[in-house]
């Protein structure tokens, strides 16, 4: 249990760096972003575009795919629920 | 005249409707399309008089393209734009009706559309624009045994729908709602990667990002999500330009090819400037060959 809870947090410490250093947000800094943090919309406002980018990461740095459009909507919720499909489904880091 | 098949929700109103429809229908089974074709100066000529709202639509683009022009030379132009959209949209409603392939298109590079295929297993995007009967273009794309995914919202117009089969397209084709979660990004990164083709407008913001970028001799709006895709996803960007030679045939152009990339640091979106503008220079370079086939009917040069 705690080795689970460590590896989530490895991997929300690195989703974090990723996504700063890929969608260029501006002004943000990967410990500015929170756990539970909405990513689209009103949290930290990512759009379709971003969206883009956050598949591509999954593929390069996970091997991962998002099958559809549902299964997006729950898992690009936050970097928590990212880092749970991550921790869950990886294949490679 | 706009048919709205890609429009903006909060666009223009709705043009078109049954009985219109019918009656071009019947002139194309009575007479054909030079028939059809002629009825459209009539139709045309209402719009030109009764629906300034259309006319004001027109205005951006004709102000652009003809700068010199007076208030009669304007209307004049609007005129002819109106009919040559008109004529595009009866063609396809010809080729609805007569079930058959009326038009001979010619399509140039198809060779080199083939060999980006046999390439890679990757798909590609293929980048429309408000140009020429983006439509009657498609259909030529059947025989590169491809499935085409387009990225458009649902047609509005009841009319529209059902007489011009928007949404229904035949063959291959599918469609990708952009009013999905995120955009529809998700299924059209799937799809790329299955090798399949995605048909993205280029040429119309609908309210995403979009870059200032030099065209018909000012600053305008265009979106460049498709370059962004296609970067993200390592595949090309085709540019499809499709325009009316005669009555019955058309010219589908694929040769024109772009692979945007993106460094890994610095503002990303920005370095997609370069194709966007390549782009919009492709695409001015055949409105000024064909000036009356570009239906931009939207202020593309203000925010």
């Amino acid at each position: 249990m705690e080795s689970k809870e460590k590896n989530l947090a490895e991997i929300r410490k690195l989703l974090k760096e990723l996504l700063v250093e890929n969608l260029s947000l501006e002004d943000i800094r990967p410990e500015d972003i929170k756990d539970d943090e909405v990513l689209f919309g009103d949290g930290l406002g990512l759009d379709s575009l971003d969206a883009v980018e956050i598949v591509v990461l999954l593929q390069r740095n996970f091997g991962l795919e998002v099958k559809d459009m549902k299964q997006g909507r729950e898992i690009f919720y936050s970097v928590d629920t990212l880092a749970r499909y991550i921790y869950v489904n990886k294949k490679t880091t | 005249m706009q048919t709205g098949s890609r429009a903006d929700k909060t666009g223009p109103r709705k043009r078109g409707n049954r009985t219109g429809f019918w009656f071009f229908e019947m002139f194309i089974r009575i007479s054909g399309l030079r028939g059809a074709y002629g009825f459209l100066y009539f139709v045309c000529l209402y719009y030109l008089i009764f629906d300034r709202h259309a006319v004001s639509s027109a205005l951006p683009y004709i102000n652009r393209r003809f700068p010199d022009s007076g208030m009669l030379t304007r209307n004049f132009h609007a005129y002819r734009l109106f009919i040559s959209q008109g004529r595009q949209l009866v063609d396809r409603l010809a080729a609805i009706v007569s079930k058959k392939q009326l038009f001979d298109i010619k399509l140039n590079g198809y060779d080199k559309l083939m060999a980006l295929f046999q390439k890679s297993d990757k798909g590609v995007i293929l980048l429309t624009s408000h140009f020429g009967n983006w439509q009657i273009a498609l259909t030529s794309l059947n025989k590169l045994g491809k499935r085409v995914y387009l990225l458009m919202r649902e047609e509005e117009n009841p009319a529209v729908k059902e007489s011009l089969n928007v949404g229904n397209e035949k063959g291959d084709i599918r469609i990708i709602s952009p009013e999905q979660a995120f955009g529809g990004v998700i299924e059209i990164m799937n799809v790329l990667k299955k090798g399949h083709v995605v048909s993205i407008m280029g040429d119309r913001n609908y309210g995403a990002k979009a870059f200032k970028i030099d065209f018909l001799g000012e600053k305008a709006f265009f979106p460049f999500s498709a370059f962004a895709i296609a970067a993200a996803a390592e595949c090309p960007v085709v540019i499809l330009i499709a325009a009316k030679d005669s009555a019955y045939s058309y010219t589908v152009d694929v040769t024109n090819i772009l692979v945007p990339c993106c460094k890994s640091s610095g503002k990303r979106n920005e370095q997609l400037i370069p194709w966007v503008q390549e782009y919009a220079n492709i695409l001015e370079k055949y409105i000024q060959k064909y000036p009356y086939q570009c239906f931009l009917f939207h202020d593309i040069w203000k925010n």
